[in-house]
């Protein structure tokens, strides 16, 4: 068990007074079988006129906030002390074979529920692209587990980590295409690929933990959102794997929110009313094990 | 009926099997050519022959167009209504069936939409297999939490039918999302039974009112629980919406605010009216915005039409939306082929009201049936995004992705006699039928909305429904006891929105007036010397024809026949007449709710004038065009006067005030601003003068002789003649003072200070001061007064008609690793 004191701040300014602010985070780790959350905050500032926390649709834990004092800094707060444990998926879903993983028309238990995760999202089609893509991968009658594993690692190994080339707004074809791309975009095509050949796949968003190169000291605040997938082996076992970093999901691992993409589960989004032009982002990850 | 007996025989023998869209069931006439039961009786003891179907369908189209009914297909200018006047006559008898077949299946989308937000039941036992749901685009998750129960979210359902060629009616469509059409069936009705009295009291049809009444009282009835007398608005995507005027006519009559989302706020959780006397707690929402575009915090946020924050103040139970925001899930073709067992399953009774064949490519044998048969069903896609163009990018798509596409049989509907031309031509029917929720159970419209097609031409028109009671006697709409109607509030209270179209419709209103008075006097004057261009009436006519241009932005190579066409008939062109009235018709559709409806009759004179003066080919009948719409323009302000003297009024009459007087200045900077010789002058004087409509005063005041100090006093600086700058000006600051956002010292309030000082502070033997060809003095004070009357306008706009920053979404946080 390894346990965590995360700290997210994200802070937007604005070149004028806005009015009015409304927003909905999620920002606070959700408990699951692997997770325990002990300590739990949530800050807006200015302080808002309204604060609600309640469940969303995936069962995460979402804020909802309206700020109508006037202000040109708004900032987002989430302090929080969560326990993880490393959570392997039994072996034997593992070694099912992909095609019997399939929710659409199943009987399985759990298999309606996880159908919505083997549907095309609004940021995650289905290109051609994609799913000859993954064929290559998903042969007949290999186990779950391989065919996965063999998709991320070659995510990992044909697509390029560069921040900038792509927005929060980018397809799957449009990463196909600059074969770069950041954590999020990695995610959703590796949902792309598995979704679009029948199997359930949901889009996961944390923090990762860092470890400092050797010798030097651990930077406060350099750690960042994270986001990977899950892909379902039946029931209500799940396999989480990071394209990016080419690994199944461990302990170094904090789970915030899961949905179909990232737009369920952004860190923040909001309607402002002002008549601000533009506005400067600010998102500070701290991550530190105690 | 004239023309039927020529109808049922041409129908004899033109089968219209030969039409694809035709199923061969004709409404009106059996397969032996003699009229259907219901036909055969209503026309009994009755002259056919004497109802002359043209005549009344002149009158029809004189109503609608005095009623102001338009609609405006997607991307498209509006255009009139239309009615036919032949009705479609449903018996008693199949009523019978078809109201219970309508019923049940309200009753059961509104069940099936119940559990798809609450515990998805139907999804987990199997019942639906979930990706018809999950795939489907009005499945709303964020209104599909834990905990969030709503048992009727559907107040009101509108199923579309056709029927087939063995006569029987199916279903085609579901609009459970925001059913409109209610307020068009209102209307025909209204029409078609003041211009067919006779033949509609003895038909003995059910009356539509006591249905609109309950429904009334059942939108109020979705308040949440515990308010004791619920606010309900009327929320529109704005008047260039296709059905301005069916959400409209609901607001007016139901005694609801139509508001547009920058009317409304959430605040506390709860949402609010922004009225001018302050924040207003709205209990029941009608929506006419598509969920998806409702609040752009939780859903599309590019939306302008929706409140952020709404989904929260429904969630919290704040707040009831008619339909609820996700009600659009029941519209889903894809529901379709499960209806019968869904019915069977969770009202434990077969389904009565069958829907039209239609193919689920996920179920089994699904994608065959979809691929084998590609051209010849109609294919939607579960998420709404739209069907390829090319079969074999479509064939592609069915094949690897089946479970998103749903095939219709396209429907061959029944055919009806409607008015094409002089003669009556077969039409296919698809009738719009609306359900509402009635205490705990569900009741149809007797009656609804036929849009016809013409099999033989291009022709679409509308058609009143008329559902015969099976006596005389039965209640209207079976619906013998009232439901408690609450109170009509009025006037509905003013939202920001319309505070804005008040003013603007003030603006207008002065704006044709005083444009068509400029217009006519150049026409009379172009009549007169239009052939001697030398004399003093010719150069007077040519400065006025200067100004007319100036004000319509025409530039000075056109001719003069050119000038004044566009000034009167050329819509595109910014301050013709013809733009005016448009703005104004447009104004006057999202007022609906807040102004008299003879404004409706006067805007549709002004448009049959236009039109009209569209069609002319001699200039000297568009004069006669021009004084009829000036009759109307004179009649506009008998609508102010019978304005409530409120805040709303006055901000018309702001509008008005500022018009008038903007426009004088632009009629006496160019004419009076310069001197071109005695007789001329003396010419263009006259014009001034009737044209701002003081000739009587100035004559009884100067005993005849025009001279330039006179008119500038009469028209600039006297506060007794109502046609001055100094009488508008006074009247600005009246009304200003007395709006609720001033203070005394508003930016609005300030600028009418100095303009009044000016006025006040003006020499009239200083202003009229010669010198070259100018006189330099008046032609500043008027560009001065003019530019000082745009800074106001736009600091009234500021102060009191605008609700704020618009709304936008804020960036969001890239997700980036370590």
């Amino acid at each position: 068990m390894t346990r965590y004191q995360v700290r997210h701040r994200t802070s937007y300014a604005y070149d004028a007074p806005v009015t009015g602010s409304y927003g909905l985070a999620w920002v606070m780790p959700r408990r699951t079988p692997g997770q325990e959350v002990t300590e739990a905050a949530v800050t807006v500032v200015p302080e808002p006129e309204d604060l609600g926390v309640s469940s969303d649709y995936y069962g995460n834990e979402v804020r909802y906030f309206h700020v109508t004092v006037p202000h040109t800094e708004l900032v987002v707060d989430a302090d929080s002390v969560v326990e993880v444990e490393a959570a392997e998926p039994p072996r034997a879903m593992l070694d099912r074979s992909w095609e019997t993983c399939r929710p659409l028309g199943s009987a399985e238990p759990g298999a309606w529920l996880a159908a919505d995760f083997a549907l095309e999202s609004p940021l995650v089609e289905h290109p051609d692209s994609a799913r000859e893509y993954a064929a290559v991968s998903l042969s007949p009658g290999r186990s779950i587990g391989e065919a996965v594993a063999e998709l991320v690692h070659r995510v990992h190994a044909d697509f390029a980590y560069r921040p900038g080339v792509t927005s929060v707004t980018s397809t799957v074809d449009e990463v196909f295409a600059a074969r770069a791309g950041v954590c999020q975009d990695f995610t959703h095509l590796l949902l792309s690929c598995l979704r679009s050949h029948g199997l359930a796949a949901r889009y996961v968003s944390g923090y990762l933990a860092t470890t400092p190169p050797p010798g030097r000291e651990r930077l406060v605040g350099a750690d960042a959102s994270h986001a990977w997938a899950a892909v379902w082996l039946g029931d209500d076992d799940w396999l989480a794997v990071d394209p990016t970093n080419d690994t199944r999901v461990d302990d170094r691992y904090v789970t915030v929110a899961w949905g179909r993409d990232y737009g369920d589960v952004p860190p923040v989004k909001g309607t402002v009313f002002t008549t601000a032009s533009s506005s400067e982002l600010t998102v500070y990850v701290d991550v530190q094990a105690v | 009926m004239s023309g039927l007996r020529d109808y049922a025989a041409a129908r004899r023998e033109l089968p219209l099997a030969l039409d694809p869209t035709a199923s061969g069931y004709d409404e009106v006439v059996a397969e032996d050519g003699a009229p259907r039961d219901a036909w055969r009786r209503l026309l009994a003891g009755y002259e056919p022959d004497l109802v002359d179907l043209p005549r009344v369908n002149a009158e029809i189209e004189r109503m609608l167009s005095d009623d102001g009914v338009v609609y405006a297909p997607p991307g498209q200018r509006q255009r009139r209504w239309r009615l036919d006047p032949v009705p479609l006559v449903i018996e008693a008898a199949e009523w019978a069936d078809l109201e219970k077949g309508l019923a049940q299946r309200a009753e059961l989308l509104n069940v099936i939409v119940s559990d798809l937000y609450t515990d998805r039941t139907i999804l987990s036992r199997g019942l639906l297999p979930p990706e018809v749901v999950f795939a489907h685009r009005g499945f709303v998750r964020s209104l599909a939490r834990p905990g969030q129960e709503d048992l009727a979210p559907v107040t009101l359902a509108a199923a579309d039918l056709s029927r087939d060629e063995t006569g029987e009616w199916l279903v085609t469509a579901d609009r459970v999302q925001a059913p409109s059409g209610i307020g068009f069936a209102m209307e025909n009705r209204r029409v078609l039974s003041r211009v067919l009295p006779r033949l509609h009291r003895e038909a003995a049809v059910h009356r539509l009112t006591p249905f609109f009444q309950t429904l009334r009282s059942a939108i109020l009835q979705a308040a949440p629980d515990g308010v004791e007398s619920p606010h309900a608005v009327v929320l529109s995507p704005g008047p260039m919406s296709e059905t301005v005027y069916d959400q409209a006519s609901i607001a007016a009559s139901m005694g609801f605010p139509l508001v547009e989302a920058a009317d409304l706020t959430v605040s506390s959780g709860c949402l609010w009216l922004r009225s001018l006397d302050g924040l207003q707690r709205v209990d029941v929402v009608v929506r006419r915005v598509d969920a998806a575009w409702s609040d752009p915090l939780e859903l599309r946020g590019d939306s302008r039409l929706g409140v952020p924050g709404l989904s929260e103040a429904v969630r919290r139970g704040n707040v009831r939306i008619v339909n609820s925001l996700g009600a659009g899930v029941a519209e889903n073709p894809g529901l379709m082929p499960f209806l019968p067992s869904l019915c069977e399953e969770l009202l434990g009774e077969p389904l009565r009201l069958s829907s039209a064949r239609t193919y689920w490519g996920g179920a089994p044998g699904g994608r065959d049936v979809l691929i084998d048969r590609i051209d010849e069903l109609r294919m939607t896609s579960l998420d709404g995004r739209g069907v390829p163009s090319s079969a074999e990018d479509l064939r592609h798509r069915i094949e690897t992705e089946p479970w998103r596409w749903v095939g219709q049989e396209s429907r061959r509907a029944s055919s009806m006699p409607a008015l094409e031309g002089d003669r009556l031509t077969p039409h296919t029917v698809r009738w719009r039928t609306f359900t509402m929720r009635h205490g705990a159970s569900y009741r149809p419209m007797a009656g609804g909305l036929v849009t016809a097609r013409s099999t033989v031409g291009e022709q679409q028109v509308s058609k009143d429904v008329w559902i015969v009671k099976q006596d005389p006697a039965d209640p209207d709409q079976g619906l013998s006891e009232l439901m408690s109607v609450t109170a009509l509030r009025t006037p509905p209270t003013l939202p920001p929105r319309a505070r804005g179209d008040m003013y603007w419709m003030g603006r207008y209103i002065v704006r044709i007036e005083d444009t068509l008075r400029l217009w006519l006097l150049c026409h009379t004057l172009a009549l007169d010397f239009h052939h001697r261009p030398g004399s003093p009436g010719g150069a007077a006519l040519a400065v006025l024809r200067t100004t007319l241009r100036g004000l319509v932005s025409i530039p000075d190579t056109a001719s003069e026949t050119d000038d004044l066409r566009a000034a009167l008939s050329d819509a595109d062109r910014p301050g013709s007449v013809s733009q005016s009235v448009e703005q104004l018709t447009l104004l006057a559709q999202s007022l609906r709710d807040q102004v008299s409806p003879d404004l409706f009759r006067v805007t549709g004179a002004l448009a049959r004038a236009l039109g009209s003066s569209r069609e002319r080919t001699s200039d000297t009948y568009r004069g006669e065009d021009a004084e009829t719409m000036l009759t109307g323009a004179l009649a506009l302000n008998g609508v102010s006067e019978n304005m409530v003297r409120d805040a709303a009024w006055r901000l018309h009459e702001l509008g008005r005030s500022i018009e008038r007087a903007s426009q004088l200045t632009h009629l006496l900077e160019p004419t009076l601003g310069r001197r071109r010789g005695p007789e001329v002058d003396r010419e263009v004087l006259d014009a001034v003068l009737q044209v701002s409509e003081s000739a009587v005063t100035h004559r009884r005041r100067y005993r005849g002789y025009v001279r330039v100090a006179n008119v500038v006093d009469l028209l600039v600086l006297d506060a007794g003649n109502p046609r001055s700058l100094r009488f508008c000006v006074e009247r600005m600051q009246q009304h200003l003072t007395a709006l609720p956002a001033s203070s005394g010292s508003t930016r609005p309030e300030r600028l009418v200070d100095d303009l009044l000082a000016l006025l006040s502070d003006a020499d009239l033997a200083y202003l009229v001061v010669i010198e070259g060809e100018y006189r330099p003095r008046l032609r500043e004070l008027l560009l001065t007064v003019q530019s000082q009357l745009r800074s106001l306008s736009e600091a009234v706009e500021n102060v009191h008609l605008a609700s704020g920053p618009w709304q936008r979404p804020i960036e969001l946080p890239l997700v980036i690793e370590p």
